[in-house]
């Protein structure tokens, strides 16, 4: 469970975040809204790229803003960023191997635990490949694999199917799914796809403006009033 | 101690370095702020004008102004070919990408102007601007026209910069430039005039500061080439944004440098000025914690 | 909890659909274990190489030659550093000549106070360059990008004016170990078992391949793939948990080490130190030549020392003035900006390529035609 209370942010004469207030159920969460509504200053507050001018952030009992950016990874925060972040020259396996080392997590392990997490997320891929060769639904699923490898807390997906055809798309779906039995995490996904979202998450929350608008389980959420207006001309969802 | 005499005879140096600073700063900064360049061959290129203007009053007897409008245009024209080549080849990159091309300008016209015009052989060579015979006594100190013109240039360059960004139409189009080229394309302003005209108005103040600097300090390509840092120093306290400022800081770092010469036991290390003022400006002002998603420059 | 046999059993046909394979079997075996002789291929190559230039070459070229090629492996040490902060970690530092001149002054002070073996003295020269170079650093480190590059040339022309004072030392004493009348300056000693030309030459290499070993093993292990990281994005890297701090500090900290070690080679080489030798300029065409040579590769940092020393000197023999070479390295870091990225290193066996298919080419099209296709 999360808990964010009164969180706001504020840089130059902006306030991307404005006193924000939610509880993430565990499980997967959905998190949208229209763009410039905060949902990506939300996640770097969490990966403690910015620091809130005011609120907290409370996740399995720990205060999340007091912890050092870099030992968030290795108390079990991971993200996922809107562009791509695998590294080319690397390997599959070294990729995510290197999230595992640097997670503070038994180098005995390791090995298992890295094939386990490529494994996961399906589409065959060889471990041994340069993510450079790899096409882009591939890569999105290396960084997926990144996300949830090793013992995760939080899983963060900043828009991971932006940019995917349908059957990818589908394919990420089900693989966020099972990302909370795999590994106990909680996992909060951010996209526009409302068919992803309410394919795979429990609950959702609205943002726009930096406040929360609406919270709750998804298909209740995703017909909203408020929700529909605030996005505008977007087709109602099913 | 140095004696008041001394104080204010270098204080005279200081301020006419100052000015110059200035306006090789006001230079650089618009140019930044129009292109995402920043323009480290500045020096080079004002040097390289100031040679030329050398060869051409000793060598080929030509009129000393005229001369000297060769050498502000031989700026302002190198430099604009330079931007038009290379600042639109690397246009969408880092600027730390950007400021690397101009390096290799700069290792270019070091090349050039040592093989047409080499050091070796004791060749001592000078510029002397014609207002440095005509002085003038304050006191005890005597003040030439050339320090005055230094001055009164800075002075001139950055408030008459300072109304053109704030009142004329490409002035305004430059500012707007600034904060997002592709916003003001399709807002009609006609980006490559006005980057044009940035890059050539940087290029004729390079050579107004290459000829002033060739008086004032030397005339010698490596010189007048890293005399850019204290230029960049002043740019840099002014966080690459205000001219005003730029003004400030460089009278300051031009005054400081000339009040520390007669200091017996610093003199020596008064080079250092420059860099040790640039690298404060540096890390207290710039100290941004730039985190970056996505990318890095090379 | 996913069992890999049992994910692949479960959806072999969505998976090799995605991949575009149509039948399981076509599916090649990981590339690594394609055949090991490969494997071994380059660093027999390498260990060849190295056993030619130190065995064979010194006897093959004057003294001219050798002296210059001593400094190429010098600077090809300096340019490893470089590249390794440009390349490996995204740092550019437009200072390296001045943490040169620091590891020379260093060996030279402690060469001439001192009657330590060589080694050790090169050691030292290392270490405290690397403190010095870390501890100058260690501000500079929150500054990214291009205010990072300024600050280190910021930095390293304090340096050279303060060195300009100083003087690099010539036998005397006190701290700065400088004389200033000194009418005969000591020559810098060299190590006992290589006193000669010759012999300096391959004491450099072997000192310069070491140098190249410790680099490669840091590239290789983690500090590569978390250096591999910040530079792809400092906020991806941070939020895989890198302390990217103390990884940028650990790169400077080699970096400065390789420097202070070379510093103390050229101290030995050039047996006469001047300031005069380590301007400011040099720090970009030192910049420029392993830009030149390729940022991504180790070669590059040969390529870049070659191009440095060896270049010059060919020039200086056939009368032309190595002003030349410093116009050519401004068009260098020009066109690899512009175009290469990677350098000369990936860009000539590219160019190559280019040219030999041209050339094929060519040669298919004045060969009688016979209908077939052309690439």
């Amino acid at each position: 469970m999360i808990e964010i209370s009164d969180l706001t942010v504020r840089f130059g004469g902006v306030t991307p975040l404005d006193d924000m207030s939610v509880n993430f159920e565990p499980g997967t969460c959905g998190l949208i809204g229209p763009n410039g509504a905060g949902k990506t200053t939300f996640f770097n507050v969490l990966s403690g790229f910015v620091k809130p001018a005011a609120g907290t952030v409370r996740a399995f009992g720990e205060d999340l803003v007091r912890m050092v950016h870099f030992r968030r990874a290795r108390w079990g925060v991971r993200r996922t960023f809107q562009t791509e972040q695998a590294i080319e020259q690397l390997s599959v396996f070294d990729n995510v191997a290197m999230i595992h080392e640097h997670s503070k997590l038994s180098g005995a392990s390791r090995r298992r635990e890295v094939l386990d997490a490529i494994a996961f997320v399906g589409l065959e891929l060889d471990p041994n490949a340069r993510v450079g060769t790899l096409g882009a639904g591939q890569r999105r699923m290396v960084e997926v694999a990144r996300a949830v490898v090793g013992r995760p807390k939080l899983v963060l997906l900043d828009e991971p199917a932006a940019g995917l055809p349908d059957d990818e798309t589908e394919h990420m779906g089900e693989v966020i799914r099972r990302i909370p039995e795999h590994s106990g995490a909680l996992t909060i996904l951010v996209d526009h796809d409302m068919s992803l979202v309410s394919a795979c998450c429990g609950m959702t929350a609205m943002l726009d403006f930096g406040k929360v608008l609406a919270s709750g389980p998804t298909a209740e959420v995703l017909r909203d009033e408020r929700v529909i207006r605030a996005y505008l001309g977007t087709e109602e969802v099913a | 101690m140095p004696s008041w005499t001394d104080i204010q005879q270098f204080l005279v140096t200081g301020l006419s370095l100052g000015g110059v600073y200035a306006l090789s700063g006001v230079g650089m900064v618009v140019l930044y702020r129009a292109t995402g360049v920043l323009n480290l061959a500045f020096g080079a290129v004002g040097a390289m004008g100031a040679l030329i203007a050398w060869q051409l009053i000793n060598h080929s007897g030509l009129n000393d102004w005229l001369a000297f409008a060769v050498a502000v245009l031989f700026g302002g024209v190198v430099t604009l070919a330079y931007g038009m080549v290379f600042g639109r080849l690397l246009a969408g990159r880092d600027p730390l990408v950007k400021a690397t091309a101009t390096l290799g300008l700069t290792l270019i016209l070091l090349g050039v102007m040592d093989l047409l015009w080499t050091t070796s052989g004791g060749a001592s060579r000078s510029l002397v601007i014609p207002t440095d015979n005509n002085t003038f006594q304050i006191g005890q100190i005597s003040v030439t026209y050339t320090n005055v013109i230094a001055l009164a240039l800075g002075l001139v360059i950055t408030i008459v910069t300072g109304v053109f960004l704030r009142y004329t139409k490409l002035g305004t189009a430059m500012r707007a430039m600034a904060n997002d080229r592709e916003i003001t394309a399709t807002l009609g302003v006609p980006v490559q005039r006005v980057t044009a005209a940035a890059w050539f108005g940087c290029g004729l103040l390079s050579g107004i500061a290459g000829v002033l600097l060739a008086d004032l300090v030397a005339l010698d390509a490596t010189t007048l080439t890293f005399l850019v840092i204290s230029s960049l120093a002043a740019a840099l306290i002014a966080r690459l944004r205000s001219i005003a400022i730029t003004f400030a800081a460089a009278i300051v770092i031009g005054v400081v440098d000339a009040e520390l010469t007669p200091v017996q036991s610093v003199s020596n290390y008064r080079d250092m000025t420059p860099f040790v003022l640039a690298a404060i400006a540096l890390l207290v002002l710039n100290r941004r914690r730039v985190i970056t998603i996505g990318r890095q420059g090379m | 909890m996913a069992n890999p046999a049992g994910v692949r059993s479960e959806e072999p046909t969505k998976a090799t659909e995605a991949t575009g394979a149509s039948d399981p079997a076509a599916r090649r075996p990981p590339a690594s274990r394609v055949p090991e002789a490969s494997a071994l291929v380059r660093p027999a190559v390498i260990v060849a190489l190295l056993a030619f230039v130190l065995l064979a070459l010194p006897s093959l070229l004057s003294l001219y030659y050798v002296d210059a090629l001593t400094q190429a492996a010098i600077y090809s040490i300096v340019a490893l550093g470089l590249g390794l902060l440009v390349g490996r970690v995204g740092m550019v530092s437009l200072g390296q000549a001045a943490v040169l001149a620091m590891g020379a002054w260093v060996a030279a002070r402690i060469l001439f106070a001192t009657g330590l073996p060589y080694p050790i003295v090169l050691l030292a020269a290392g270490l405290i360059t690397m403190v010095l170079g870390t501890l100058v650093g260690l501000p500079a480190l929150r500054l990214s990008g291009l205010y990072l590059a300024l600050i280190t040339l910021m930095l390293a022309g304090a340096i050279t004016v303060v060195l300009a004072s100083i003087n690099f030392p010539n036998g005397g004493h006190g701290f700065t170990g400088y004389n200033a009348s000194t009418v005969h300056i000591p020559p810098i000693r060299r190590p006992s078992i290589a006193t000669t030309d010759p012999a300096y030459f391959r004491y450099v290499v072997i000192v310069a391949a070491l140098m190249f070993l410790l680099v490669l093993a840091h590239v290789s292990l983690r500090p590569g793939r978390a250096w591999a990281a910040i530079r792809q994005s400092e906020s991806a890297a941070l939020a895989a948990g890198i302390n990217t701090t103390l990884y940028k500090l650990w790169a400077f900290a080699l970096a400065s080490f390789v420097t202070g070690v070379a510093g103390g080679l050229l101290a030995g080489g050039s047996r006469y130190l001047y300031s005069i030798d380590f301007q400011t300029q040099d720090s970009i065409t030192l910049l420029a030549v392993v830009l030149m040579g390729g940022i991504y590769s180790i070669w590059g940092a040969i390529v870049a020392g070659l191009l440095l020393e060896l270049l010059p000197a060919l020039l200086n023999s056939w009368g032309v003035s190595a002003d030349w070479l410093t116009i050519l390295f401004g068009v260098g870091v020009l066109q690899v900006l512009t175009t290469a990225p990677a350098g000369l290193v990936d860009q000539v066996p590219k160019d190559l390529a280019r040219l030999g298919r041209l050339v094929l080419g060519l040669f298919r099209r004045t060969a009688p035609a016979t209908g077939s296709s052309s690439k």
